[in-house]
């Protein structure tokens, strides 16, 4: 049995988990190809135009897949442990991948509500008839997901710039690679919020506790851990991402009171790659002089 | 105390007899204008939705009226509409405005009776139920009200019209159990039907602070009257409130039907905007559907996917309208004649092909 999986959204972050469960199951694994221009486009034919980008590119994802699979496995990330919230969107990918596909293709999309592993052992039942193997299947997987990142080392003189935005677009070399790049050949690290350990982004502590949406959260705790360690705060916020344009204000304003150069790049599918380089170097040229300042004080 | 809180369409009286009944003052602010979208843009994030801007600048002119306390409706939790009150916060501080700002959270009517109200105007719990019964009366009268209103309109424009400006004062002024009932049924003689028919129905659909400030959908509902259509809808603070309390049929048909296209609950009202729409299309009492929602806003663009779907099923036209701070009346308008020109003459070619 081939199974879909689309590279877009949560693949960033439970991708290996999901290869790894699926060829438990003895499916064989079909992976869309990674992000680029065309794909975007058919996404953008097929969804309102008012998402954000990561839906659009998840769109192009899934069309890329209904020519070559008849299944395809999208889980549908709702609530995770302790009644926090994926965004509507994300939540409503699922339906709006069902209503486009028709009955052109089949859907697995197991209901993640607080558990992750019930459904997936319902769902695998649908692949594969033997309850022990799906069950070995999870168990296996697991290891994937439980590995623990270590807290990255700040080493002194270093120049760094935290790189504050989703996974699904951070690891999206399509959207991030010019801005990554933009900063690193300018001789910074970029820290993006991902390095970080599982425990600082999940943290409940200060204001944190009061964001529901699971993935702002870790932004928001990212930022508060990284602000006194790095010489500056990107975010990169999806153009109509609502959690986002909450929380981005949130950290803007936390930069402001303890005077961190922050920049928002806020980006769609007409963000020019020139226009994005320019607001870095901009950016830099204030990070530079603002430590400058902190060195002579 | 002198409290304020933003325009709620024509249920801003039910919510001021409610924290009158509490025994505060009301200073409501100036009737939402192109000044309250003005402050309201110049202090909000750029990316945010629209309700936050128009209520931002909604509590600032409340504030010039001399309030001291600001009252805000929080608690969604995957919608941004429950953080408002955290950035507006932030944002009156920055201003200088150093007034309470209450957020007061939706989700536990027994917490809002019992613990929230109580401590806030300093009142015993009998006497917010009691509020709380004047509140859901007058809702349950403005909601009656709008939807008298939309037929009058549809048929004579220009006297619903007239008789809108005696009828809101009829009701500002209604403000025990009493004379709600007596405001009742003055508002039914008011709006006696005349025996017409209106050409057109459509139904409206959307994000529920669009469905009911006026200002906000840019009168909407008035400008489909003007081209003789009547606007049907579901939303209003009265089935707000008995969805909070747990007893709105409507709610848990929404979700039957809704699932046809949506599975699960993105959030916000996305389910009721298509559980509502598919009811209206079953229900053949309409010959469009209106949605109306703020720009970006994340579950109505997951419900106007639903729409779409809709309409490729059934064939029942859906005109899906989404408003920010730049959105142009003119624009609108023209929208709107095309959307009903296009009614006129499907209505026309049903009734053909039925003779």
């Amino acid at each position: 049995m081939r199974i879909g999986l689309p590279r877009a959204l949560l693949y960033y972050r439970y991708g290996r988990f999901w290869e790894e469960y699926l060829s438990g199951l003895g499916a064989d694994v079909v992976l869309s190809r990674p992000t680029d221009a065309d794909l975007l486009q058919r996404g953008l034919a097929v969804v309102s135009s008012e998402v954000c980008l990561p839906i659009k590119i998840a769109a192009g994802h899934v069309l890329d897949l209904a020519d070559r699979v008849d299944t395809i496995f999208l889980p549908r990330m709702f609530s995770l442990d302790d009644g926090l919230y994926a965004c509507p969107k994300m939540i409503g990918i699922v339906d709006v991948c069902r209503m486009m596909l028709g009955n052109r293709v089949r859907l697995i999309a197991p209901v993640i509500k607080g558990d992750l592993y019930g459904p997936h052992f319902r769902a695998g039942l649908a692949i594969c008839r033997n309850p022990f193997r799906v069950a070995q299947a999870i168990s296996r997987a697991r290891a994937a997901l439980e590995e623990e990142r270590p807290e990255p080392a700040f080493p002194k003189g270093e120049k760094r710039v935290a790189l504050i935005g989703h996974f699904y677009n951070t690891g999206d070399g399509y959207v991030a690679d010019a801005i990554i790049q933009g900063f690193r050949s300018r001789g910074y690290r970029v820290v993006c919020k991902d390095d970080l350990p599982q425990g600082v982004l999940r943290s409940r502590a200060g204001f944190s506790r009061n964001i529901r949406w699971v993935y702002e959260r870790e932004l928001y705790n990212a930022f508060v851990h990284l602000k006194d360690k790095v010489d500056g705060a990107c975010v990169i916020v999806s153009m109509g991402c609502g959690p986002d344009s909450l929380v981005a204000e949130f950290m803007r304003e936390e930069s402001a009171q303890a005077r961190l150069p922050f920049l928002q790049l806020v980006i769609d599918e007409h963000t020019g790659m020139a226009g994005l380089v320019t607001r870095i170097e901009a950016f830099v040229e204030l990070a530079e002089r603002s430590r400058m300042k902190v060195r002579a004080a | 105390m002198k409290a304020t809180f933003p325009y709620f369409g024509f249920d801003t009286y039910a919510l001021k007899s409610f924290v009158e009944a509490l025994g505060a003052e009301v200073v409501l602010p100036p009737a939402t204008s192109r000044r309250t979208l003005e402050l309201g843009v110049e202090h909000s994030p750029e990316l945010i939705c629209m309700p936050f801007k128009i209520t931002l600048g909604n509590m600032l002119e409340g504030l010039e009226r001399g309030a001291d306390t600001i009252l805000m409706a929080a608690g969604a939790r995957k919608c941004r509409f429950g953080y408002y009150h955290y950035l507006q916060k932030a944002a009156l501080v920055r201003l200088g405005h150093n007034q309470r700002l209450v957020p007061v959270s939706q989700y536990s009517p027994y917490g809002f009776v019992f613990r929230l109200m109580p401590s806030l105007f300093g009142v015993s719990g009998t006497r917010v139920l009691r509020a709380v019964f004047l509140m859901i009366a007058k809702s349950s009268m403005t909601e009656e009200f709008r939807k008298l209103l939309n037929r009058s309109r549809a048929t004579d424009f220009e006297s619903a019209e007239r008789k809108c400006r005696k009828a809101l004062a009829l009701i500002e002024q209604a403000g025990t159990m009493s004379e709600v009932r007596e405001c009742r049924r003055e508002l039914r003689e008011l709006f006696r039907p005349n025996g017409r028919r209106p050409e057109l129905r459509v139904g409206m659909v959307g994000e529920i602070y669009f469905m009911i400030e006026q200002y906000a959908n840019q009168e909407i509902e008035k400008e489909l009257g003007r081209l003789g259509v009547e606007v049907l809808f579901e939303r209003s603070l009265y089935h707000h409130i008995m969805h909070l309390l747990r007893i709105d049929p409507g709610y848990a048909r929404s979700r039957r039907l809704a699932r046809r296209y949506l599975r699960e609950c993105p959030g916000g009202e996305a389910i009721r905007t298509v559980g509502e729409a598919i009811h209206f299309q079953e229900s053949g009492t309409v010959d469009g559907i209106v949605h109306v929602f703020p720009f970006t806003c994340m579950p109505e663009n997951m419900a106007l996917e639903g729409l779409q779907q809709l309409t490729a099923d059934t064939g029942i036209p859906v005109l899906s309208l989404s408003f920010d701070e730049h959105t142009s009346r003119t624009g609108l308008l023209t929208r709107l004649e095309a959307f009903v020109d296009l009614l006129k003459r499907k209505k026309r070619e049903q009734r053909v092909s039925r003779n």
